[in-house]
């Protein structure tokens, strides 16, 4: 019976008895040991208070109710990061049942610190020894019945990503917490002066405090209390202990002349270290591994760039070659057999013909248009979540943190600038893991520069319109210049608004792996699928008031005489300049603001001519609609295929071009020339950012200052570049 | 056009906004760092 079989979800209203903390090292493995043991049933939210990722699933397994909590990953549990403190706290205030601590086998040492960490708390703990295939391929011998006796807990070795040695774990980490005073820990013993000292302490604490034995684990409370842990001192309520604590660590300091926290570290990485060595061994002549020789080039001063900007290339050429056409397809059903459904649906329910209009040159034309590129965000998604898996997209930031630094930009900001690409969101409130808040600041006023993915169907409509055979070129070209400007905008920061030195940035560089599919396929859609979201939403809202801004006054003849033509035409001269001084290129960029796919949405009810009448002629049956879609599918299937093995680009597109498609790309085709098309394609890409990432703004830093400054500085830089590009295009004669 | 006609264009325009404004002031999560609580990463 596989795992994923004999566990069934649990209603959400059963208590859960038997509470799993899983903790671990960044990069052990964690993620992927939770997606399989609990799948879809992860709910994800945000620990109280904090804006750390909680992830939570309830399920039940052989008749035991089991709810699992998946800690956010650490190095250790001192209360330096968010991260640590929310780890800390659930485990000391909750007091799970049971934790399973994942360790990364092929790191052992360092994971191991956390490991002799969380035995102080006293709770069961089962250790699964995750990524042991690898440690296996690489020579390393464990001695995992060593290891147990060492730790007095239960090791298990687990291969996460094939599922491997999940069952098992399950089974001893039920065990344990069914029987916690058999699985107890063992007490690993930190020398003879930091052991009298705790222990000299607790006895002081208890007595003066007893209601704390039931509360914190003594010896745990003690070692907190020596290393003068503010946080512990204030939540036991324990304000004004602190002569007695130096009384305690008095000698300690004497005697070793270092600090007491210095000291509890070097006593862990000390058991950490010896029990490494005890439990390992490796092979006497290190064999080179894959990793060590893909880094040797990915990582070299002089390929390290060159190589992040081609594998970009071909992320952004597979994107568009794979999903291109199922993009056509979507687009082919949407125009046709959709709306023609649509029509006849709301002729049946006698809706009048402004309701017609509204559902098909609105919401259809609305919504579908920017629909129809789900295929290319979730390929989009696919491969940038694949090299994120992979280990690459670390060696990325590795890369461009020595070319960022070396321009006195902080290196750790590309991180969430890299975030960015997906969302820029979220990459506004990654900018927490920065200690620094001018960098904080900094970081995120260059993160809209980051083109996310909601930019993404403006690029595709365009590109398919003008650039089919460079499609995955020009693509990567406006990734380019986003991040070329971000640097530059960044060194100009630092030299104006915030100067100062950047600290150090370490980062660790996991090894190359081969992502699961279960794990791709999840973070593909956690993704991807905020976009599917606002099309229900903020598109769909967007798309009626649209509408109906194209219609009034009522009974308005053109569209360039509505309220949206007239605001349109009044704004239009400003774009003029840059190349697309039309009202209906205006009117969407100004709707673009609330989102930037809303601009494709916008263009589509604007550019796309009436569909309220029905077409001449008869149309087609249910059943041939139905056979025509299934019949188109398969083709861009095929055609999809082939295209990733053509080195001539995208055929399905070259072929609609032929064949002379209707449809808003073909207008689009016909109202801008390639130069102004990019021009337009660079303007969507730095003018301000959409109202949520000023929402983001305002919710990290408090304050609307940090949004205004972002508001006016891209304005103007997209203006301006914009302005360059078609002003300098036509210059030099090119794509006119 | 009737009175018919009217109601359903405020209904309509009513609702529109109304998804607008919980799009936006209620932030449903609507990014893959959002949640369905509202809270955002």
């Amino acid at each position: 019976m596989t795992l994923q079989n004999s566990v069934r979800p649990l209603p959400a209203t059963e208590p859960a008895p038997l509470r799993i903390a899983v903790a671990g090292n960044p990069n052990s493995g964690k993620s992927t040991l939770i997606n399989s043991l609990a799948g879809t049933r992860l709910h994800v939210g945000n620990w109280p208070g904090v804006t750390v990722e909680k992830r939570e699933a309830s399920f039940e397994r052989r008749g035991e109710r089991i709810a699992l909590v998946d800690l956010p990953g650490t190095y250790s549990l001192s209360p330096y990061t968010q991260e640590e403190v929310v780890a800390r706290d659930y485990l000391v205030e909750e007091r799970p049942d049971v934790i399973i601590d994942v360790v990364d086998a092929t790191n052992l040492e360092r994971n191991l610190y956390l490991t002799v960490q969380l035995l102080e708390l006293e709770i069961p703990v089962v250790v699964a020894l995750n990524i042991h295939d690898e440690a296996e391929r690489m020579g390393y011998r464990i001695d995992v019945t060593a290891m147990e006796r060492a730790l007095g807990v239960r090791i298990v070795p687990t291969v996460a990503t094939k599922g491997s040695g999940l069952e098992a774990l399950l089974d001893a980490a039920t065990a344990a917490a069914g029987d916690p005073s058999r699985h107890r820990p063992r007490r690993l013993h930190y020398g003879g002066d930091i052991e009298a000292a705790a222990e000299a302490l607790m006895t002081e604490v208890l007595r003066g405090h007893p209601d704390l034995a039931g509360k914190y684990p003594g010896r745990w409370l003690a070692f907190k209390l020596l290393e003068g842990d503010r946080r512990v001192i204030d939540e036991a309520g324990l304000q004004g202990i602190e002569p007695l604590v130096a009384r305690a660590a008095e000698h300690l300091i004497s005697a070793h002349g270092e600090d007491v926290e210095s000291l509890m570290a070097d006593a862990r990485y000390a058991r950490a270290t010896g029990l490494t060595r005890e439990v390992l061994t490796k092979p006497d002549v290190r064999k080179i591994e894959l990793t060590e020789k893909i880094d040797r080039i990915a990582l070299n001063r002089f390929l390290g760039i060159p190589l992040f900007l081609a594998a970009m290339w071909l992320v952004f050429k597979l994107t568009f070659d794979v999903s291109a056409p199922f993009a056509d397809w979507l687009g082919t059903v949407t125009a046709g057999p959709f709306t023609r459904w649509t029509r006849v649906l709301v002729g049946l329910v006698r809706g009048p013909d402004w309701l017609i209009s509204l559902v098909t040159e609105g919401v259809i034309a609305g919504v579908g248009s920017v629909l129809v590129f789900v295929p290319v965000i979730f390929a989009m998604m696919f491969f940038i979540t694949f090299l994120e898996g992979s280990g690459y997209m670390a060696r990325a930031a590795f890369v461009m943190d020595r070319a960022m630094h070396s321009m006195g930009l902080h290196g750790k900001s590309f991180i969430p600038m890299l975030l960015g690409f997906g969302c820029n969101v979220p990459a506004i409130y990654a900018t927490r893991t920065l200690e620094n808040p001018r960098d904080k600041a900094l970081t995120a006023l260059l993160i809209p520069l980051m083109s996310c993915g909601a930019r993404l169907p403006v690029y595709i409509l365009f590109v398919a319109a003008f650039f089919p055979s460079r499609s995955g070129t020009v693509l990567w070209s406006l990734y380019v210049l986003g991040i070329v400007l971000a640097v530059l905008m960044g060194i100009l920061f630092k030299r104006t608004l915030f100067r100062g030195d950047s600290p150090m940035f370490i980062m660790e560089l996991p090894p190359y792996r081969m992502p699961s599919g279960k794990s791709l396929a999840i973070h593909t859609w956690e993704k991807g699928k905020h976009f599917l979201i606002k099309a229900g939403t903020y598109i769909l809202a967007v798309s009626v008031l649209v509408w109906f801004l194209l219609n009034l006054p009522w009974g308005v003849e053109q569209k360039k005489d509505s309220y949206m033509g007239t605001v349109g035409q009044a704004i239009a001269p400003v774009f003029k300049p840059l190349g697309f001084g039309t009202w209906e290129a205006a009117s969407s960029l100004v709707a673009g603001v609330i989102a930037k796919e809303i601009v494709v949405g916008t263009m589509g009810e604007i550019y796309v001519p009436g569909k309220a009448e029905a077409p001449a002629g008869p149309a087609p049956s249910l059943s041939e609609d139905l056979r025509e879609i299934g019949t188109s599918f398969a083709e861009a299937g095929k055609n999809a295929f082939t295209n990733v093995f053509s080195t001539a680009g995208i055929k399905s597109l070259q072929a609609e071009e032929d064949e002379g498609t209707t449809g808003l790309r073909s207008v689009v085709s016909k109202t801008f020339t390639p130069l102004s098309a990019y021009a337009f394609m660079a303007f969507v890409l730095l003018y301000m950012p959409c109202i949520v990432a000023a929402a983001a703004f305002k919710h990290e830093f408090g304050t609307w200052k940090w949004f205004g400054v972002a508001f006016i500085y891209q304005t103007i830089l997209a203006w301006s570049v914009a302005l360059l590009i078609y002003q300098g295009g036509t210059i030099l004669g090119i794509g006119g | 056009m009737g009175i018919v006609d009217y109601v359903l264009i405020g209904l309509i325009v009513g609702g529109a906004f109304y998804l607008l404004y919980r799009s936006l002031r209620k932030k449903k999560g609507y990014c893959h760092g959002c949640t369905p609580s509202g809270k955002c990463k």
